[in-house]
């Protein structure tokens, strides 16, 4: 191995973290889908680590998959976006909080 | 002897009941009958118990009450000569004060229930005249109390009577505290609560224990004979009506502590401590009294505080170890107190419910009979010469006086003084009230019936006679009480030399003239009155009911607000109020996460999953 | 006859009666009729009981006159057990007694949804019968919840002015202690199981079980909480003034009457035999908190404004005196506490009912609106003198008899502790005294409308008067009655 597999997963948790970060301290709403979108491929890219490290196939395809579910992730959260957009014209986090205790 | 007893006590009983359940049905003259002839059947089984069984003591069980393993109290009696003497004088005055009640209360519209509690009393006093179990005593003790407290507040519409018969009870309470505490003692001790068993096993007793048993029975006696410091009860119990005042608070019930001392002796016996201490309690509320009735104008009152003053020289009886001489005050003192009380009845009602001496006056021409009939009592009061109060009084200040300890003699000093004093207040009340009064104007007469001044004649000869029951040696009586009454658990006989009774007798007798002299003119034309100060102190009973008023009562009421809202509503309510509260508070601060933003929530999951993470590696390293 | 369930019966009489009384609640004299019936089948049924004659028997659920004993859960081992004795059949006569008293009561007091509410009420009658009657632990805590619930409702919705406060503390005080219950039920099923290896909730078998001393302690400690709450005893107690001034009269007379005595019967049925030794170690506590309570509530009565409050407060200190005779254990203080707890029940209901009554004719219980109400409704004012000298403990009466037993058999063992309460006996005649010169003497009132007793209200008043004044006079029957069951209850603490 070129790259030892200690070294893939800590850029992975780097990244998902970076992700995380994003994900949680943005108000945009754009920006915690985005957050969203680099954690799926932190933990992609562990997979694919995995799959070098083990000499399998299988991260690999199981990669594919998570591939597969971000986007229709990513389709599917943007279209709720826009309609709400529509509906109360912000995307910021904030303004959704209808279910204030 | 059974059946005899049963029914003296069972007629007034069911005469009460009889009151009770139909007593609104029947004519008035029905209810009256009832209430006499119930009365009069005991009186008459009293007799016949005298008669078949006075020389004998019986000690038998009527009824079974409570029994419960070790504990039993039945209804038991025990008939010695005492209760003898006790059960033929309380029936013979009590049907005298019924009938007296008849014409008295005619007027009255709660004739039923004056009645129903009449009998009611008759039958409580004498349960407490012969039982022989204490507890069952207790019963006759707490059911004179309640009937007290319900003929002195009789008139209830005038709230003040009512709270006459609230203090009644509250102090003959305070007393029967005590009582319960002997009656506790007693059962630990000897196991039994039979007076005849515990009288037998008196000698038992170590001084100490009988002591204390003493001092109980003496408070619980304090309570119900309204002697020091119980005492602040019974002027004011003079609100009821003035049979109930004959009856109840002259005759019967306040000589009913006297009495259980009396019946208990054997065991006061053993403590010469409790005896010098009632011997004292008798003494000084004597004197305390006779000095208070000095200053009343109330006839009543002034009879009243007189009623103490007798009923204490009954307790210095008992302390100085004379039953029988106590005993015979007691008897002679019911006949001459009740007379004088049904004789200021007489004088009440005629003069239209006038209670004030100083508004009285003048009575021998337009009230003849009452007024030879009260003088008749007043005498024997006064303990002049020759009647019944003379010979009584007299014994027990020669028992006194011949007791060995140095103590009595003081005593002696005290009760002498008393003596002196008592034909003066007496004096005072009649020449007050019965002779006329120059530059007065003389009030209406109202006619009273003639049933009220019958029934005052066989109480004024026994009054005036009632002497001969127990005449002393020296005057060769045939001492006939004393000798009767010498074989009841208790009695010692007196060995006074005498010259030392002579003495005594002459002195007392001229002393007691002197006195009434004194008392004429003192209180014939210009009444006599102290100055001021000194008529306000003797008037309110040294401010005894005043101290009490300030020192027990408005604190107990100031006690009862304060615990119920400083406490139960203050602390303990709001505590339990705030812990509830507790609940809330939490709530809200867990409110505060709920804030609907998106950012919180991801936060809150991203954390939580980091924790849960975390304690799965930790779990897995350390199990 | 001999295996004829009547207990069962007993109990559930009630429970159909209040499903007919909910099935005629549009027509509201059939209902009342019809839980009319229904109470006085109970009676007559425990009635029957006393056709028997009673002999000792022994089974696996211990020993007594009647026994039911079916499976039922036997998972858990959970059994249906019931099991009768002297003091569960007196107190089985008050309920069925009071149960009919109740219905009588509200006949013209409660107007509103009159189905619901004798629903509610039969049901907490077949409640605290199976409270009295169960031996089976999980069988008497489900019949300890199922006479809670109804109360909740009969106090929040027929209750007075304050009601909603009153019910809710009082289910929240109760149920803390119910639940607190429960766990040391559980734990003590569990640890019986252990040592025994047989699951049981049987009280007989389980009194068997050796327990630690810490452990004992605990689990007395949550036992006698929750009975503290319900007796209740000092400074539990303060859910009681409210729950029974608040209540409607029958909830009261329920209340004062029975649901105080199923905790002072648990406590010396359950919390005494299972845990001897810490209930020997809990007795001086016990002592003092029984005096506190005859003394604190007795005073504060006197400064009470509301008439119901003090025969609330009254209560809490007739109880005290109880607890002190079930705390010293021996054969004259528990005949005394045990016929006490029958004393109390018809006293109280007494004073209540005739609270009652004056609340339906002036419509406040105000202290300071009445007055001299001898001379408008003499025959009113005699029963509530009569009841008052009851309660006060007047000789001849009922309450004499069980608080002298109650003072002299403490006497042998804490003379100090029956010597301050004979004292707290006379707290009690001044404020019942005050109480009774308040409302009764002085000038009558000239703005209320008021009418002496009805013909209904002397059937209620009279055979309360009759009970109080043979127990008072003639006490041997229901004493003899107490008195094998005491003597087998002693033998569980030696």
């Amino acid at each position: 191995m070129i790259v030892p597999y200690s070294h893939v997963l800590l850029l992975a948790v780097l990244l998902f973290l970076m992700g995380a970060v994003c994900a949680v301290s943005r108000r945009n709403l754009i920006m915690i889908l985005i957050g969203v979108e680099i954690m799926l491929n932190a933990s992609g890219l562990a997979f694919i680590g995995a799959s070098l490290h083990w000499q399998k196939l299988d991260g690999q395809v199981f990669f594919l998959f998570i591939l597969a579910v971000a986007a229709s992730e990513v389709a599917v959260g943007l279209a709720l976006l826009v309609y709400s957009h529509r509906r109360t014209r912000s995307v910021d986090s904030n303004d959704y909080s209808l279910l204030k205790g | 002897m059974k059946t005899v007893i049963f029914l003296l006590l069972f007629f007034p009983l069911l005469g009460a009941f009889l009151h009770a359940a139909v007593g609104r049905r029947l004519p008035r003259r029905g209810v009256e009958i009832i209430a006499c002839a119930s009365v009069f059947g005991s009186l008459l089984m009293a007799i016949v118990a005298f008669v078949i069984g006075g020389q004998k003591t019986y000690v038998l069980t009527l009824l079974p009450w409570i029994d419960v393993n070790d504990f039993s109290a039945a209804m038991s009696v025990y008939y010695n000569r005492l209760a003898a003497m006790m059960a033929l004088m309380v029936t013979f005055v009590s049907f005298l004060i019924h009938l007296y009640s008849v014409s008295f209360m005619r007027e009255d519209e709660g004739y039923v229930r004056y009645f129903c509690y009449m009998n009611l009393f008759v039958f409580a006093m004498l349960i407490i005249t012969l039982a022989d179990n204490l507890v069952f005593l207790y019963l006759g003790w707490e059911g004179v109390g309640f009937c007290s407290y319900a003929l002195i507040g009789f008139w209830y519409r005038d709230i003040g009577n009512a709270i006459a018969g609230r203090k009644a009870f509250y102090l003959t309470r305070i007393g029967d505290v005590a009582f319960g505490i002997a009656i506790g003692l007693f059962f630990v001790t000897f196991k039994e609560l039979s007076i005849f068993y515990i009288n037998a096993h008196a000698v038992s007793l170590g001084a100490g224990m009988a002591t204390v048993l003493g001092l109980l029975l003496l408070w619980a006696a304090a309570g119900k004979s309204a002697q020091l410091p119980l005492v602040v009860w019974l002027p004011d119990a003079m609100a009821g009506p003035t049979p109930v005042s004959a009856l109840i608070h002259a005759a019967t019930m306040v000589t009913a502590g006297v009495y259980l001392l009396m019946r208990m002796f054997p065991v006061i016996l053993e403590s010469s401590v409790a005896l010098f201490i009632i011997a004292f309690v008798g003494a000084v509320t004597s004197f305390y009294a006779a000095c208070s009735a000095l200053a009343q104008k109330d006839i009543k009152r002034i009879l009243a505080y007189s009623t103490i003053s007798q009923v204490s020289y009954m307790f210095l009886g008992v302390g100085a170890g004379d039953i029988i001489g106590s005993m015979f005050h007691l008897l002679t003192h019911a006949f001459f107190k009740a007379l004088l009380f049904l004789g200021a009845g007489c004088v009440i009602q005629a003069l239209h419910e006038e209670h004030d001496i100083f508004q009285m006056g003048n009575l021998k021409d337009r009230l003849p009979a009452v007024y030879w009939l009260f003088l008749a009592g007043a005498l024997s009061l006064g303990a002049l010469p020759l009647t019944g109060g003379f010979f009584s009084k007299d014994r027990i200040l020669l028992a006194t006086l011949s007791h060995p300890e140095l103590s009595y003699k003081l005593l002696w000093g005290l009760a002498a003084l008393t003596a002196l004093l008592t034909p003066l207040y007496t004096f005072r009340l009649f020449f007050v009230a019965f002779l006329p009064r120059p530059g007065r104007r003389d009030r209406e007469i109202r006619p009273i019936p003639k049933l009220m001044v019958w029934v005052l004649w066989p109480l004024a000869l026994l009054s005036l006679f009632g002497g001969f029951l127990s005449l002393p040696a020296i005057w060769s009586g045939g001492e006939w009480l004393s000798k009767y009454l010498a074989s009841v658990p208790g009695t010692v006989s007196l060995n006074i030399p005498p010259s030392l009774e002579w003495g005594m007798e002459i002195g007392s007798g001229l002393a007691a003239v002197a006195i009434l002299i004194l008392a004429y003119f003192l209180y014939y034309s210009t009444p006599f009155s102290f100055r001021a100060f000194w008529e306000k102190l003797l008037f309110t009973g040294f401010y005894l009911d005043w101290f009490y008023q300030k020192m027990i009562v408005l604190p107990y009421e100031g006690i009862a607000k304060f615990l119920w809202l400083k406490m139960d509503e203050g602390s303990l309510n709001e505590g339990i109020d705030q812990t509830g509260n507790l609940l809330p508070i939490f709530s809200e601060g867990l409110r505060q996460w709920t804030t609907g933003r998106l950012s919180t929530y991801l936060k809150m999951l991203l954390l939580g999953f980091t924790a849960i993470l975390c304690a799965l590696v930790v779990g897995w390293y350390y199990f | 006859m001999e295996n004829f369930p009547i207990l069962s019966l007993i109990i559930f009489i009630p429970l159909i009666g209040s499903f007919f009384a909910l099935a005629f609640w549009r027509r509201l004299n059939l209902c009342r009729w019809t839980s009319l019936c229904f109470t006085l089948a109970d009676l007559a049924a425990v009635f029957l009981l006393f056709a028997q004659d009673f002999k000792w028997r022994s089974g696996p659920t211990g020993r007594w006159w009647l026994i039911e004993d079916f499976p039922w859960i036997e998972r858990f081992g959970i059994r249906y057990s019931l099991g009768l004795d002297g003091i569960s059949l007196a107190l089985i006569l008050l309920t069925a007694f009071l149960g009919v008293l109740c219905v009588l009561v509200s006949w013209k007091q409660i107007e509103t949804r009159v189905g619901a509410f004798h629903f509610f009420l039969l049901v907490m009658q077949t409640g605290i019968l199976g409270v009295f009657l169960s031996t089976d632990l999980f069988l008497f805590y489900l019949f300890w919840e199922v006479q809670l619930f109804p109360m909740f409702f009969l106090i929040g919705v027929w209750g007075h002015e304050n009601r909603i406060y009153a019910t809710i503390k009082f289910v929240l005080f109760t149920m803390t202690g119910s639940l607190l219950m429960l766990i040391a039920l559980i734990g003590l099923y569990i640890l019986h199981g252990r040592e025994t290896g047989n699951y049981t909730f049987s009280v007989a078998q389980l009194m068997q079980t050796h327990l630690s001393l810490p452990a004992e302690i605990l689990l007395y400690a949550a036992f006698l909480f929750a009975f503290a709450i319900k007796v209740p005893i000092l400074p539990v107690h303060t859910w009681l003034p409210d729950a029974h001034t608040e209540a409607p009269t029958a909830g009261s007379v329920i209340l004062a009457g029975l649901l105080l005595k199923t905790g002072a019967y648990a406590l010396l049925r359950f919390a005494f035999p299972l845990f001897p030794m810490a209930a020997k170690l809990s007795v001086p506590l016990l002592l003092v908190l029984g005096l506190a309570g005859l003394f604190y509530a007795a005073w504060i009565a006197l400064a009470q404004k509301d008439l119901k409050r003090l025969v609330a407060y009254s209560s809490i200190a007739h109880m005290g005196l109880v607890v002190i005779g079930i705390a010293i254990w021996n054969a004259v203080t528990l005949s005394g506490a045990t016929l006490q707890m029958i004393n109390h029940g018809l006293t109280t209901s007494a004073l209540f009912i005739l609270v009652g009554m004056l609340d339906e004719r002036i419509h406040s219980r105000e202290i300071a609106v009445l007055g001299g109400l001898w001379s408008r409704m003499p025959v009113f004012s005699a029963f509530f003198l009569f009841f008052a000298i009851a309660s006060m403990g007047v000789p001849g009466l009922n309450n004499f008899v069980g608080e002298i037993l109650i003072l002299i058999g403490t006497f042998k063992k804490e003379p100090l502790v029956a010597g301050i309460g004979f004292a707290g006996l006379l707290f009690t005649v001044v404020y019942i005294l005050w109480v009774v010169q308040m409302v009764l003497f002085g000038e009558p009132r000239k703005e209320h409308v008021l009418w002496d007793v009805t013909p209904r209200e002397a059937v209620i008043l009279v055979p309360l008067a009759i009970a109080v004044l043979f127990i008072g006079l003639c006490p041997g029957p229901i004493l003899n009655l107490l008195q094998d069951s005491v003597g087998s209850l002693l033998d569980f603490l030696k």
